[in-house]
């Protein structure tokens, strides 16, 4: 035995590294049709680990005080050497984080990767997607500029509208009458020590729970179903090498378009980083429009389509929360669109459509325009999960091959 | 699916598109786009803008986030010329741009503290800046006898009124505006008169005749300004318009380079990071494609 596998073997002996190795990439059988929408979860770890990395080194040099934070930003900015690159990195970053969890989330709702029996995996998902909003809303305030500053006003705001407690829970959150210093400091104890570390758990059980149950595929298909003499699926690869060789591809796209980004347009014509954002936070100095970033701007606006402030802090919340039911919504006889009927592509392209407009609208100052548009995008996005357990299983759906299509 | 993709990729644009945060309203001055210049010749008019910051802006506005070394070094200026000509009250060259504005007293001056330019064309943008530096006009109403076409009421006096000198309205841009006053008192007028319980058919009328009138005048304004008819020089400065126009691109260029010093050096970086990351996913598409060779 050669000493490389000497040494395997009393590692082996004393932690489970080839076992682990084995059950998770070498002999963990992932489908073999796979398709563009598949490179998203590899993408979301890779973006996750330029966010933690980044931000270890930006946090060397940030001052989390009312007094110094701005002007840390700047020193970063200016005198750290390739500072400007390690914040560049980290707020488009931020940015590219959620689109390519949008883009992974709406892999599922294609086809159908939430249904039995990937509950767990989606709902254990949809913890860490309001964990990010939550890591990105509290990141957005520690450049401390106008719009960090009136950005949060704005949301910490919505909590006085609960009823009773609402003024109290407020205040207890930015541990101050109005956004200070004080908000700034525990924000940024949650934004670099708390929720990365219930990110990095809620993602481990994401994972765990996903290899236990396995892929699902663009066809829906169950390809435990058929195996061949060695209880390996027929229609199963390893996921290493091959859906690592792939990935890597999908990883030298990604950091085209994001490097694009970074060196060309960091600011992306406003949209990752806010003009007003360059002024100081000023309390006394709202900037003229507040909007937050992009985000969150389909869940602002369906805030602001509620005319009362109380229920559209609901509706907004009810919006997330009813995602973590979508397992048990759809109930259609099959999971993926490929073989869904009509009736279902309509719908959810519609969706697409509402969320898009919703967060285009989010963006904009209302008019009566704009909020009856919001108004009827909001009706259809409730509509769309709420009345989903009727209208998935309207139509006819078409037949299910026994073997993936590759 | 394919359709699906199509569908969500002409949205994205339309959205993008659609929403484009420039839209910074006021008046369009007559030649405002600033010109493009090469590599050599930004770094000279960077280098001029800086000279008529040090000279007109610094002693109001500090560029506190920047330091005098890091612009002699992208600038192009040696370190002994920008100590000799460019710093003016003993500081050391590795020291911020600071100055000793005193922020209480400069409120009671203009109304509110000139603010640090640090970062103004990040916030504000080149082309605003632009236009906001040729905009300063006589206005006898105005404490300081100016007034901004881009910032209103601005508490900045004329500070480049040496350079420029003074500009006024044309009589017919007065003329205009005087219209357009009017009929914005009409259609106030008739509001309240609506407000009353007044006969509402024919105070519609006006008022949507008087929105009709200011739309048409506002027209005209961009017109005249287009052609440069918007301001008349009334009081001759020390540079002729032209020279003048020129002296605000090379400040402009100034300060968006403070704004972001490593602006040019990064986009020459990117380049070079792109074509390296297309290198990379090549070989490594290479890669897969052999690895799944035998997946059939």
């Amino acid at each position: 035995m050669g000493i490389m596998a000497q040494f395997m073997v009393w590692i082996d002996d004393r932690f489970p590294a080839t076992k682990v190795w084995n059950e998770h990439l070498a002999q963990y059988y992932a489908p073999k049709n796979f398709n563009f929408w598949y490179y998203f979860g590899s993408l979301a770890m890779l973006v996750l680990v330029n966010q933690i990395l980044t931000g270890i080194w930006l946090t060397m040099n940030y001052t989390p005080t009312g007094e110094g934070a701005f002007a840390s930003v700047e020193f970063i900015m200016r005198d750290v050497e390739w500072g400007w690159l390690l914040r560049y990195m980290h707020g488009v970053g931020a940015s590219a984080f959620f689109v390519v969890v949008y883009l992974h989330m709406f892999r599922g709702m294609l086809y159908g990767s939430f249904r039995k029996p990937r509950e767990l995996v989606w709902i254990f998902g949809m913890i860490i997607f309001v964990l990010l909003m939550a890591e990105g809303f509290m990141g957005y305030l520690l450049p401390w500029g106008n719009m960090s500053y009136w950005g949060a006003q704005v949301i910490i705001n919505l909590f006085s509208a609960i009823p009773v407690v609402g003024e109290d829970l407020a205040v207890w959150i930015r541990g101050d009458f109005i956004i200070s210093g004080a908000t700034l400091n525990r924000f940024f104890a949650l934004h670099v020590v708390a929720l990365p570390m219930a990110l990095l758990l809620m993602i481990f059980l994401h994972i765990v729970a996903l290899h236990k149950v396995g892929s699902n595929n663009p066809d829906g298909i169950d390809i435990k179903k058929n195996k061949d003499e060695n209880g390996i699926p027929l229609d199963g690869i390893p996921f290493h090498p091959y859906y690592t060789v792939k990935d890597i591809v999908g990883v030298g796209v990604f950091l085209l378009i994001f490097c694009w980004i970074i060196f060309f347009s960091p600011e992306m014509g406003g949209y990752f980083f806010e003009a007003p954002n360059f002024t100081p936070a000023d309390p006394l100095k709202t900037p003229d429009h507040i909007a937050p970033v992009w985000y969150f701007t389909p869940y602002y606006s369906i805030l602001k389509a509620v005319p009362n402030q109380g229920l559209g802090v609901i509706a907004m919340a009810g919006s997330l929360f009813v995602l973590f039911f979508l397992p048990w919504l759809d109930k259609s006889p099959v999971l993926s669109i490929r073989y869904k009927s009509p009736i279902f592509k309509i719908a959810l392209a519609l969706f697409v459509v509402c969320f898009f407009v919703l967060g285009y609208l989010g963006m904009k100052s209302p008019n009566e325009m704009r909020t009856l548009v919001a108004r009827i995008c909001t009706i259809y996005y409730f509509a769309f999960f709420i009345l989903m357990p009727w209208w998935s299983q309207w139509g006819t759906t078409k037949p299910v091959p026994t073997r993936v299509t590759h | 699916m394919k359709k699906l993709l199509k569908v969500l990729s002409a949205l994205t644009m339309a959205g993008l598109s659609v929403s484009s945060f420039a839209s910074e309203g006021g008046l369009v001055l007559p030649n405002d786009e600033m010109p493009n210049y090469s590599e050599h010749r930004l770094t000279m008019s960077m280098q001029s803008g800086m000279q008529i910051y040090m000279n007109n802006c610094m002693g109001c506005h500090s560029l506190k986030f920047q330091r005098y070394n890091r612009s002699a070094k992208d600038l192009q200026i040696s370190d002994e010329l920008m100590v000799n000509n460019l710093m003016f009250t003993g500081e050391k060259i590795g020291d911020l741009m600071t100055n000793n504005m005193p922020v209480a007293a400069a409120e009671k001056w203009f109304g509110t503290a000139p603010p640090d330019l640090s970062l103004i064309a990040r916030s504000r943008s080149p082309h605003w800046l632009y236009n906001y530096l040729r905009g300063f006009y006589a206005d006898e109403n105005r404490p300081y006898g100016m007034n901004n076409s881009v910032f209103k009421d601005v508490g900045m006096p004329h500070a480049l009124q040496a350079l420029q000198g003074i500009q006024d309205k044309t009589e017919e841009v007065k003329g205009i505006e005087n219209d357009i006053a009017y009929a914005h008192g009409d259609i106030a007028s008739a509001r309240e008169k609506i407000q009353n319980g007044d006969n509402s058919g024919e105070l519609n009328k006006i008022i949507s005749d008087a929105e009709n009138l200011i739309h048409e005048k506002e027209v005209q304004l961009v017109e005249l300004s287009k052609q440069g008819k918007f301001f008349t020089v009334v009081k001759e400065g020390e540079l002729s318009v032209q020279d003048f126009d020129s002296a605000m691109v090379d400040l402009v260029n100034f300060l968006e380079y403070v704004g972001e010093p490593i602006k040019r050096e990064r986009k020459g970086m990117g380049i070079y990071v792109l074509l390296f990351i297309l290198f990379f996913t090549g070989v490594a598409y290479l890669l897969k494609k052999e690895y799944w060779k035998d997946v059939h």
